[in-house]
C-alpha cells in the first residue's frame, strides 16, 4: 500500500530538521507510538507501535533504520516489526522530503506499507484507511508541535 | 483450538456492566458467538474472560404505544420467525430471513450483530432507514442512541466500554410507511446493502435512505433524500438515476475483495432504484 | 456487592448434562471447548467433521434441541439441558432414516464427507417444513456445501425423502 502526504508547516527549513531529529518530540507525532529509543544517533531507532481497529490491537516492537540522509531535504528510513500474538508483521518505507515555500516549509512523505500474516484478514480496505488515517493524524501533530512553539 | 479464557456468567446488566468496568479490554461479551469466537479461532483477539449475557432478560418483542421493541438477545431465527416483526416490519422479517445461513441464524443475535459492527452486514442499514433507537444500558443509566449515531467505524459503535445494548426501538410503521431493503453479495457476506423508509400520501415524505457494507459502517445518505422529499411518486422516479449516484458517492465505499470503490458505488446505485421500486409496489 | 473473583490460572470446569442420540450424558468441560472437539474427540463420534473451521460449510452441522448449529464454533457448555442428535443417531434400531435411506436411492453423496451435516440440515427443515418448495429447501440447505455432486441429486434426495416422510414413514 503506497501513501503520499504533505503538510505546509509556517516554521522555516531548519528548525523542521531538527525537529525529525528530536526523536522524543518526532515520536510523539506517531499515533500509537511510545517507548521511543535511539540504539545509534542518527541510524537505528526503536520504538513500539500500537493500533487499533475496534477490538483488533496490534502491538508492534519496531526497529527503524535510516538508509539514507541528504542535509535539510531528504530521509529515508527503513521500519519494521512483528506482533507474535496476532502472528503480523509490519514493514515501511518511508521517504521524507523537505522544500521551502516561501517563508513556510513543505514537509512531504511518501510511505509504502506492508502489512503481512493474520492481521491481512481484516481486509486490505480496513487496514489501508487505518494506515491512511495514522499518517494522516502524524502529518498534523508534526504541524501542530511546529507551529505552536515559535 | 480457543485459547483459555474464564466464563463469568452475570444475571444482571448492572452486573455485566460493572465486570466490563472492572476488567477492560481483558474481557468481552459473548452472547451466540458467531463473530467473536471467529476472531477469536483466528487469533485476532485474546480474552481473559467471556461475559455470557444469555442470562439477561433481553429476548423479547414487543408491539406498544406504536413502537416495536425488540430485545438485544433476540436471535435472527427468532427475528425472522416473530409474528409481530412480520406483520408490521415484513422487510425487516425478509431481511433476517437472509442473514448469513440457517446455522448463524440460530445462534447469532441481533445485540451481537450490532456491536460487532463488521462493515458487511444487513441489520444496521436497515435500521437507519426504520429511525431505530438503541436502548445502552450500564449499571447507573440508560441512554438512547439513534441508529444512525450508533455505528461510528469499522467495528465500531458508539457504545461506551462499560455500557450493554439491551433493546432496539423502532417506530411501528404506519398505513402509509413504505421501506424496503435489498442487498447483493456473491461472497459469504454481503457486498452492498442498501435500505429506504418514506411515507407516501400522494407525496413523498420523511425519505429515509440508507447504504451499507459498502464502506467501513452503514450511513444515512441525506444528499440523496432530497431529491425524493416532498416529490410525487412519478417525480421521484425521474429521479432515480442521480439519487443513485449521490448515494453511491455518500457510501464511502472501499476497494476490497467484495469489489473496487467505482463497483460499488454502481451497485448501490443499482439497488437504490429497485429498493424504492420495490418499497413501492 | 462484587462476588470474589476467580484467578484466569485456574482451569474453570462446568459440568454439563444433555442427552446425546437420545442418551444421557454427564461430563465437564471447560469454557473453551468446542462442541465439535468434544463430540469427535471425547465422545468419539466422528461422523461430524472439521472442514472450514468458519461455520461457512455446514460439514460439522449438529442438532441441537432440533435446531442445525455450527459445533466448530460452538461452545460445548452451551448444550447443558439440552438434546444433541448426531448422524450416528439418526438410524433407529438399525432402521436408515428416511433421509439416510433416500441419500443411498438417489446419488446424493459421492465422497461423503459433506454428507453427516448435509443430512441433519436437512432433517432440520423437513422437521419444520415437512413440504418444502425447492426455493425453500434451497434457501435453507444454502449453508452446506457440497463440492461433489453439483446439489442437484442431494435436492432429489431430500424431495424424495420428504415425500416418504409425508406419507407415514
Amino acid at each position: 500500500m503506497e501513501f503520499q502526504k504533505e503538510v505546509e508547516i509556517r516554521a522555516p527549513r531548519e528548525k523542521v530538521w531538527r525537529f525529525i531529529w528530536d526523536v522524543d518530540r518526532f515520536i510523539a507525532c506517531v499515533p500509537g507510538c511510545k517507548e521511543a529509543k535511539t540504539i545509534e544517533e542518527g541510524k537505528r531507532y526503536a520504538a513500539t507501535m500500537v493500533e487499533k481497529v475496534g477490538p483488533f490491537k496490534v502491538e508492534f516492537p519496531t526497529n527503524i533504520e535510516v538508509l539514507e540522509r541528504e542535509e535539510m531535504t531528504r530521509i529515508k528510513a527503513q521500519a519494521s516489526g512483528a506482533d507474535n500474538k496476532i502472528g503480523s508483521r509490519m514493514k515501511l518505507d518511508l521517504d521524507v522530503n523537505l522544500r521551502d515555500e516561501g517563508d513556510k516549509t513543505v514537509l512531504g512523505f511518501v510511505a509504502g506499507v506492508d502489512i503481512l500474516g493474520k492481521l491481512a484478514a481484516l481486509g486490505h480496505g480496513i487496514i489501508k484507511r487505518k494506515a491512511d488515517q495514522v499518517l494522516d493524524e502524524f502529518a498534523q501533530a508534526v504541524k501542530k508541535q511546529l507551529e505552536g512553539d515559535s | 483450538m480457543l485459547r483459555r479464557f474464564r466464563l463469568e456468567e452475570p444475571e444482571s446488566v448492572s452486573e455485566v456492566s460493572e465486570l466490563l468496568g472492572r476488567f477492560g479490554d481483558s474481557a468481552k461479551i459473548y452472547a451466540g458467538g458467531t463473530e467473536l469466537l471467529l476472531a477469536m479461532k483466528e487469533g485476532l483477539v485474546q480474552y481473559e474472560r467471556l461475559i455470557n449475557v444469555k442470562k439477561l432478560k433481553c429476548k423479547d418483542v414487543t408491539l406498544e404505544s406504536g413502537q416495536v421493541t425488540i430485545g438485544a438477545l433476540c436471535t435472527h431465527h427468532e427475528l425472522e420467525t416473530s409474528q409481530a416483526i412480520k406483520e408490521n416490519l415484513p422487510a425487516f422479517a425478509k431481511l433476517e430471513h437472509n442473514v448469513a445461513n440457517v446455522r448463524v441464524r440460530q445462534v447469532g443475535t441481533i445485540g451481537g450483530n450490532l456491536c460487532f459492527a463488521e462493515p458487511h452486514a444487513d441489520p444496521g442499514t436497515l435500521l437507519i432507514a426504520l429511525d431505530a433507537k438503541m436502548i445502552a444500558e450500564k449499571s447507573a443509566s440508560t441512554r438512547e442512541i439513534s441508529a444512525e449515531k450508533f455505528f461510528i467505524d469499522a467495528f465500531e459503535t458508539a457504545l461506551e466500554p462499560d455500557e450493554v445494548l439491551t433493546q432496539i426501538v423502532i417506530p411501528a410503521p404506519t398505513a402509509s410507511a413504505r421501506n424496503a431493503y435489498l442487498k447483493f453479495g456473491y461472497l459469504e457476506r454481503p457486498s452492498v446493502g442498501v435500505a429506504v423508509a418514506f411515507n407516501l400520501n400522494g407525496q413523498i415524505s420523511s425519505m429515509r435512505i440508507a447504504v451499507g457494507c459498502a464502506g467501513p459502517a452503514p450511513r444515512r445518505v441525506q444528499e440523496a433524500e432530497a431529491l425524493f422529499e416532498g416529490k410525487s411518486k412519478d417525480d421521484a422516479e425521474r429521479n432515480l438515476a442521480e439519487a443513485g449516484l449521490l448515494a453511491g458517492r455518500a457510501a464511502e465505499a472501499i476497494s476490497d475483495l467484495h469489489g473496487s470503490q467505482e463497483y460499488k458505488e454502481h451497485i448501490v446505485g443499482v439497488l437504490l432504484k429497485r429498493a424504492f421500486l420495490s418499497a413501492l409496489s | 456487592m462484587a462476588k470474589p473473583m476467580s484467578k484466569v490460572s485456574e482451569a474453570q470446569l462446568i459440568p454439563i448434562s444433555f442427552t446425546l442420540n437420545g442418551r444421557l450424558q454427564e461430563i465437564e468441560v471447560q469454557p473453551h471447548e468446542l462442541l465439535l472437539d468434544v463430540v469427535r474427540e471425547r465422545l468419539g463420534l466422528t461422523g461430524v467433521k472439521r472442514s472450514c473451521d468458519v461455520q461457512v460449510c455446514g460439514a460439522c452441522t449438529l442438532l441441537v434441541d432440533g435446531r442445525p448449529v455450527s459445533a466448530c464454533t460452538t461452545l460445548a457448555f452451551e448444550v447443558r439441558g439440552r438434546s444433541v442428535l448426531t448422524i450416528e443417531g439418526l438410524a433407529e434400531n438399525g432402521k436408515l432414516h428416511p433421509l439416510q435411506q433416500a441419500f443411498i436411492d438417489h446419488g446424493g453423496f459421492q465422497c461423503g464427507f459433506c454428507t453427516p451435516g448435509m443430512i441433519l440440515a436437512a432433517k432440520a427443515l423437513l422437521d419444520e417444513n415437512p413440504d418444502p418448495s425447492e426455493a425453500e429447501l434451497k434457501h435453507f440447505m444454502h449453508g452446506n456445501i457440497c463440492r461433489c455432486t453439483g446439489y442437484k441429486k442431494i435436492i432429489e434426495s431430500i424431495m424424495a425423502a420428504a415425500k416418504t416422510m409425508r406419507s407415514g414413514k
